[in-house]
């Protein structure tokens, strides 16, 4: 056969391939334990769970193919007196193959909508109850008080003196109190977040906590989790929203139940004050 | 059947009606690259600007103001510049070059000449979506100079964001322009889809069966039916927008929008059912782009493996597969929107289903290069890396595809990871090597090989390196679209590996100038390719001389007598290759 340039096999480059693909994999497993999620702070460590499993399972995937993928490339490479080879075809490898993937999945898919049903699941009815209203570019967060009871809103009420719409005519309006920026929750407790949007599309993201659900206008949606450690965390909008996206962030204080308890006392009665003027 | 159309193959052509309103494929194939390559740059310019702000938040620095006067305004970019430039990046990338290079470049190019034909089955048409797309490109690239600056509601145009012009400065005249583009280049995708379905299906050459097509022309006819079923509901979706933006409906707009102290007067509509109409185009979109990909690199890597594509049939019916569930997954884009639980369950399901066709496609390409004899041309180290890639965001996939450990990755760094291997990846890699590999055939010349290598290098490594460190950003939670990470005290600590992946991807930019530069140098002065077969191919396409006449072939069109992957075959005495068009009896008389 006629070497010309179009056919010289350049095998250098196949093995500098290889090496850059095993250096690639190996540097990018060994970040993996450099960088993890935040620490957790809720109930839901099924998620973390499934995440570590998923992660043990397409890593070893990730090593073992993209290792072979080298390995074929340097112990492939052009070699004139090398026999080649016509093999295309196997039945059996196909249906292995094929079976073998839907083996692991299978299972994974199980596991994770046991997990996707526990999160979804409907809220005891001693969860403690807070409606979070996202609009460009706060949160607002509003208590029901002590009657348990959230009065009506109308977006028809929206103005910068009544910026969540509360219709104080209701009985109910009379307790409720709400915070911007700024969520307290009792730990150990369920808590159960419902979310509208005064505008656009938001997202309530609680990193440490695996919580994040979109808000939507026209419909209420809502998340349940239960926080595990006490401490100041970070809340985040999470869909794009408008020019102020990245700065729609507030704060999620866990406290102990007597903590909480008198936090609400203090925040509770002045507002409460204020609504009656009205 | 073969025979196709030859009537305009004959006589002097003027020069417009050969290099502008051509109706030959070849030429057709080539405008949509030539498109799709100076869409890239601003698309990529954008990504530049979109890493510097995060590589380095906030920056200073007074030349910025001169270039951008109201983005960067006392020379700090604002945010609303940012959000546009995000926007506008995946708007551009996704649709007119990682759309508009594989499929309407290459399906042109490559289809008739892989299946025997004189041209597409529609040559007039194939002329007028390609007219039609330029438009689309030309209002998207004016709509960054109208007042309020060009579309910010992200790729995605949600609305409220979008339908609403107080909800954002870019909702105004740039996002009816974004509209208007997007409905030229809807229309001109419906065209090529049915031009590509109907030429594989009706012109193919004698003895050309269906099981004997290349997987490249296998690929692109799925990309075909995929577009023109998919393409209209976007069509819809887009329509509707338009006349809740303009004429005030409220197909997605409900009751109750209060913004800047005004309420709207909408009522009755749903957010959710854009997000709906746009995913159903929008997850088929991903494979309209991955396909053509799979497909040069099936080619590409029996040809310089010296081996036939292992399990021919179970990667055409596993194309066919990844085409049928990619109608049914859209909701993996949906399962924190608020649409119901029961549906993430289901979509989870059909999600995870599509993993098993793409393993399969991956498990065949690592046999084809078992007991090869592999060259390293710049074509195939580009097929190699798709390979790569294609298993990395595959993997990446199980994570997202699984709605509850979706919780808390998605909308984060960890999806832009994702997507950028899977299919930005897979698109970008395989348009490259398809350049590299049918440049000859397109030109009559060779890129230059050594440039090549080095482009694949700096490509290959700072790829990684760009998008393979964001998989750890968004384990930690850092969301997608923020201006300014640092705005949350858990992500300050990871501003050292953003500053590492704005290096990485200025030096990814950088070598595509490179590219760039072979291009356009090659095409006048790069090496002549007087062999009729210079890669020892067996791709119909390369029966005929590089670069082909009108008509494709100078007499008859070759009876084709194999599939085109017959490398070493046992009865081939002379060489490792045995031609599509070279006859059981040609065989039998040399041996």
């Amino acid at each position: 056969m006629t070497e010309n340039s179009e056919t010289k096999p350049d095998v250098k480059h196949g093995a500098a391939m290889a090496l850059s693909i095993w250096a690639i994999v190996l540097v990018s497993v060994v970040y993996f334990f450099k960088y993890g999620m935040p620490e957790l702070a809720a109930e839901r460590t099924s998620v973390d769970t499934l995440y570590y499993v998923i992660l043990a399972i397409t890593g070893a995937t990730y090593v073992i193919v993209q290792g072979l993928l080298g390995f074929y490339i340097w112990r492939f490479r052009y070699n004139e007196s090398a026999e080649g080879s016509y093999w295309h075809h196997s039945h059996k490898m196909e249906v292995a193959w094929t079976l073998g993937t839907a083996a692991i999945l299978i299972p994974l898919v199980f596991a994770g909508l046991v997990i996707w049903d526990d999160v979804q699941a409907a809220p005891p009815d001693d969860a403690i109850v807070v409606e979070a209203v996202g609009a460009q570019f706060q949160w607002d967060f509003r208590y029901p008080g002590p009657d348990g009871q959230f009065a009506e809103f109308r977006p028809e009420l929206y103005s910068l003196q009544n910026p969540l719409g509360v219709d104080f005519d209701d009985a109910s309006a009379a307790d409720d109190f709400s915070r911007t920026n700024q969520l307290v929750l009792p730990v150990n407790r369920v808590a159960h977040i419902r979310l509208r949007s005064k505008d656009v599309l938001h997202a309530f993201f609680l990193p440490n906590f695996r919580v994040k659900q979109d808000l939507v206008p026209g419909m209420q949606t809502s998340v349940t989790f239960t926080p595990t450690k006490i401490g100041e965390y970070e809340i985040a909008c999470a869909e794009l929203c408008g020019l102020g996206h990245y700065r729609m962030r507030a704060f999620l204080s866990i406290r102990s139940e007597a903590d909480y308890e008198a936090w609400l006392q203090e925040h509770a009665a002045p507002e409460a004050e204020a609504a009656a003027d009205n | 059947m073969s025979e196709g159309r030859d009537d305009h193959g004959h006589g002097k052509q003027s020069f417009i009606s050969t290099y502008i309103f051509s109706f030959d494929h070849k030429m057709i194939g080539k405008q949509y690259l030539t498109l799709a390559m100076a869409m890239a740059v601003v698309g990529g310019v954008l990504a530049m600007l979109v890493r510097l702000q995060l590589g380095w938040p906030g920056m200073h620095a007074t030349f910025w103001e001169k270039l951008f006067p109201t983005g960067m305004a006392s020379g700090v970019m604002t945010p609303e510049f940012y959000v546009m430039l995000f926007t506008m990046h995946g708007t551009i990338m996704v649709f007119f070059v990682l759309s508009l290079a594989p499929v309407s470049g290459f399906g042109n190019f490559l289809i008739p000449l892989q299946i025997g034909a004189r041209d597409m089955a529609f040559p007039f048409l194939n002329m007028l979506s390609f007219w039609t797309v330029v438009p689309g490109a030309i209002i998207i690239l004016i709509s960054f100079l109208v007042e309020g600056g060009a579309a910010a509601s992200g790729w995605t145009a949600y609305p409220p964001l979008s339908a609403l012009r107080s909800a954002m400065p870019g909702s105004g005249m740039g996002q009816t322009l974004w509209l208007v583009g997007m409905t030229f280049f809807i229309a001109s995708f419906t065209m090529g889809g049915l031009n590509f379905v109907v030429t594989i299906l009706n012109l193919r050459a004698k003895g050309l069966a269906m099981m004997k097509l290349s997987l490249t022309t296998w690929c692109q006819f799925v990309v075909g039916v995929l577009g023109l079923l998919s393409f209209p509901a976007l069509a819809a979706a887009v329509i509707l927008l338009i006349f809740d933006r303009s004429l005030g409906t409220s197909f997605y707009l409900p009751a109750g929008i209060f913004i800047g102290d005004e309420l709207f007067a909408h009522e009755g509509g749903a957010p959710l059912l854009w997000q709906h109409l746009f995913w159903f185009l929008g997850h088929p979109e991903v494979y309209i782009i991955m396909l053509p990909a799979m497909g040069f690199t099936s080619d590409i890597l029996s040809t310089f493996s010296r081996r036939p594509i292992f399990g021919y049939r179970a990667m055409v019916y596993a194309i066919l597969a990844i085409g049928a569930l990619s109608f049914i997954v859209w909701g993996h884009h949906m399962f924190l929107s608020g649409m119901s639980p029961f549906l993430g369950t289901a979509f989870t399901m059909t999600t995870l289903m599509i993993a098993v066709p793409s393993a399969v496609k991956t498990f065949n390409w690592l046999a084809t290069l078992w007991r090869a004899k592999i060259r390293f041309k710049t074509p195939m180290l580009f097929a190699i890396g798709i390979v790569s890639l294609f298993v990395t965001g595959g993997l990446t996939g199980i994570f997202l595809g699984t709605s509850a450990v979706d919780i808390p990755l998605h909308d984060t760094y960890f999806v832009v990871a994702h997507f950028h291997f899977i299919m930005a990846g897979a698109g970008l890699f395989g348009a490259l090597a398809a350049v590299y590999y049918w440049f000859p055939k397109m030109f009559g010349r060779f890129m230059h090989e050594g440039l090549g290598k080095v482009h694949f290098w700096f490509t290959f490594l700072a790829y990684y390196g760009t998008f393979f460190p964001m998989h750890y950003l968004g384990i930690a939670g850092m969301m997608r679209r923020i201006y300014d990470p640092n705005t949350y005290d858990y992500l300050k600590p990871l501003q050292s590996v953003n500053t590492f992946i704005s290096v990485a991807a200025f030096v990814l930019g950088a070598a595509q100038i490179l590219f760039l530069f072979n291009y356009f140098w090659s095409m006048f002065k790069g090496k002549k390719c007087e062999a009729l077969n210079p890669w020892q191919a067996n791709g119909l396409e390369w029966s005929t001389p590089s670069p082909p006449g009108h008509g494709n072939w100078e007499g008859a069109v070759p009876e084709v007598h194999r599939w085109p992957y017959d490398y070493n075959h046992p009865d081939e005495k002379d060489a490792d290759f045995t031609p599509q068009w070279k006859s059981p009896a040609q065989l039998k008389a040399e041996g």
